[in-house]
């Protein structure tokens, strides 16, 4: 018996629960007899069962599919790989969070590799849900996932990941690091944009955007790129006040708040041109600035902007008239003519952004206000279904407190950065502690 | 959710289809897209491709009858070119999705009708065309006051002399023969406005929530 051979062997008789920790200390420590067997490993799997043995199968295929793959070997790991990550044993990989990182990486490089993103959507589900405490966690797959969904145009299939609340982001536990969480950011608002839900686009750009960072990263300023003109649909649509570059958040890193307008400038006029809501003017810069829009890849993007300010435009006129005619509609927004601001009406009507009705005998548009009454049992049930979601987020938010206030770390600063001796210190006898610590 | 991992996926109407098959069956339309997209991921983390009888057409309709042309749209555009070239009816049903996005109401029951679809499509088209002519009278109801003959036969898929007989008989809709136009009368939406007493039990918990 050699010494690969052993090691199976001592896979297979230690995995128990009980041994676990003795297999994880030995399996460290043969990192290079792995390598030097690599050729055999393919053999030595075969003889580990999965679903039982995950710790030492998560350690072997790790070897087996490092360097380059051929093509065979790459359809062969991923095989491998794919009923792995389905019915492997979480409290084993959960002890290996970097070398589980590591195969779910490789699983998206090979389906990269053979143009077949679509397949590693499944396996990366499963690896995300195996390596979660509970789906509030944040893992370094996460973004990998939403990647693979973008890339096979599956973005459905990621709203079962991408709808889950993440309140934690543990890097000890998951093994995460920085640019994953950027990552999730960036292309969760991007899903979110093919899905046409732009409130939600805005909320994880925006995440993007204030993550505490010490440098200004490509990241970030793809993703305020993105934001600019997601707000412009979004907020310009809804709201009538004066819409401007939304300022950042208070807890913007300031090397973000700083640097970034300056990166960003081409957007950051056309989100100037969109205030003065002309039409033509808008029109005119993002086709002078095609090429820029186009190599950033939010021409497409760029395009609704237009059609919301035509919406918005709409909009205004209801808060203004009670009723006008559909040429004077065409007019005031810069229609072609009455026919096209009929088209305009009706499809604001229909998606519930106004309440008009089009009287086509004599031409003419009467605004009105919004019937809901909000005394059916469809709207309680989603007011219920609000105030549910507001007080699980209000618990959420006094247990992070608590744990926020008796963290050492926390504790220790505001010590140190509170002057040794103020007058409310004699007085306030609990803020003692604060200063002894 | 089960991956068959050794399987290449059964051949030509093998059973892999056979959920698709049943949910039509039972006019379950408004699951066929979950259904067929999972499958789809199903076969794909398996390692296989897709069959040659795909349900496309279906695929794609079902996201239709689910009111999401998004994701229909994503379908095709993840359906290899190939497949788009030798299947007629895929391109006959991608053809509805084009029309619906551009508004244009005459189109898609044009397109409903181009084709002449295989049996279980076919019943997938009926359902969609019902859904679609029974929104667009909803939305007559809602954004018109009056409109012309002509309009209201493009958005029902009716015929002039069909429409006016259809909404006056059953809507009450008024038509005026000088100047061919319809007058609309708006749809009475009866919406349930009992409370029970889980209400009630929500209602206590929030007041907890606020006194601690």
């Amino acid at each position: 018996m050699d010494s690969l051979d052993a090691l199976v062997a001592q896979v297979q008789g230690f995995s128990g629960t009980d041994d676990l920790l003795h297999l994880f200390s030995l399996l460290k420590q043969s990192d290079e007899l792995l390598h030097t067997h690599a050729p055999r490993l393919q053999y030595a799997l075969s003889s580990l069962d999965p679903a039982k043995h995950s710790l030492g199968y998560l350690y072997l295929l790790e070897v087996q599919s490092s360097g380059t793959l051929s093509q065979e070997q790459s359809e062969n790991f991923l095989a491998l790989a794919s009923t792995f990550l389905n019915v492997c044993i979480a409290e084993q990989i959960c002890l290996a969070p970097e070398k589980f990182n590591m195969v779910c990486r490789r699983v998206k490089e090979q389906a990269l590799q053979l143009q077949e993103p679509l397949r590693a959507i499944l396996p990366l589900q499963a690896a995300i849900r195996k390596l979660q405490p509970s789906s509030e966690f944040l893992t370094a797959m996460h973004a990998d996932f939403l990647q693979m969904c973008l890339l096979a145009k599956c973005y459905k299939a990621s709203l079962s990941v991408l709808e889950d609340d993440i309140f934690e982001i543990d890097q000890k536990r998951t093994g995460l690091v920085p640019r994953d969480f950027l990552l999730y950011c960036y292309y969760g608002g991007m899903i979110h944009i093919g899905l046409k839900q732009f409130g939600k686009a805005l909320e994880f750009f925006q995440h993007a955007i204030t993550a505490p960072a010490t440098v200004l990263n490509a990241i970030t300023i793809a993703a305020y790129k993105k934001f600019v003109l997601v707000s412009l649909i979004q907020l310009g649509q809804f709201h009538d006040c004066f819409v401007q570059v939304p300022l950042f958040p208070k807890y913007t890193p300031p090397v973000v708040q700083r640097n970034l307008k300056s990166c960003v400038q081409d957007y950051v006029d056309l989100a100037t041109s969109y205030v003065t809501r002309n039409i033509a003017d808008v029109k005119g810069y993002i086709t002078t600035h095609e090429d820029a829009f186009k190599s950033d890849n939010n021409l497409g993007l760029a395009r609704q902007v237009i059609a919301s300010l035509y919406k918005r435009n709409i909009q205004r006129l209801t808060q203004t008239y009670l009723t006008l005619s559909l040429q004077d509609i065409a007019d005031n927004v810069q229609l072609d003519g009455p026919k096209e601001a009929e088209l305009h009406i009706l499809q604001m009507i229909q998606d519930g952004e106004i309440f008009a009705r089009i009287n086509q005998k004599d031409g003419m548009v009467s605004f009105q206000e919004d019937p809901e009454q909000y005394n059916t049992s469809a709207m309680t049930m989603r007011l219920n279904l609000e105030i549910h979601n507001i007080v699980r987020l209000a618990k959420k938010l006094t247990s992070v407190d608590e744990q926020v206030s008796c963290d050492q770390v926390y504790l220790s600063k505001i010590g140190r950065d509170r002057p040794r001796y103020e007058t409310e210190d004699f007085d306030i006898v609990p803020q003692k502690m604060y200063t002894n610590l | 959710m089960a991956i068959p991992v050794n399987g290449s996926v059964a051949g030509p109407s093998g059973l892999s289809f056979s959920a698709v098959q049943e949910a039509i069956k039972a006019g379950l339309y408004a699951d066929l897209a979950n259904i067929i997209d999972t499958l789809e991921l199903e076969v794909s983390a398996a390692g296989a491709s897709k069959p040659q009888d795909w349900p496309y057409a279906i695929q794609i309709l079902a996201h239709v009858f689910n009111h999401d042309l998004n994701s229909a749209r994503f379908v095709w555009k993840r359906t290899p070119d190939a497949v788009k070239q030798s299947n007629p009816e895929l391109v006959a049903a991608w053809k509805i999705v084009q029309c619906m996005w551009m508004h244009d109401h005459a189109g898609v029951y044009a397109a409903l009708r181009a084709y002449s679809w295989a049996s279980d499509v076919q019943q997938v088209v009926a359902a969609v065309g019902e859904d679609y002519s029974h929104g667009m009278l909803k939305l007559l109801s809602t954004a018109y006051s009056t409109v012309s003959v002509v309009d209201a036969a493009a958005f029902l898929g009716l015929s002039e002399n069909d429409v006016v007989t259809f909404t006056s008989q059953q809507h009450g809709w008024v038509l005026d023969p000088a100047t061919k136009m319809l007058t609309v009368m708006p749809m009475v939406a009866a919406a349930t406005k009992k409370t029970d007493s889980s209400q009630l039990q929500n209602l206590t918990e929030y007041v907890f929530h606020l006194e601690h």
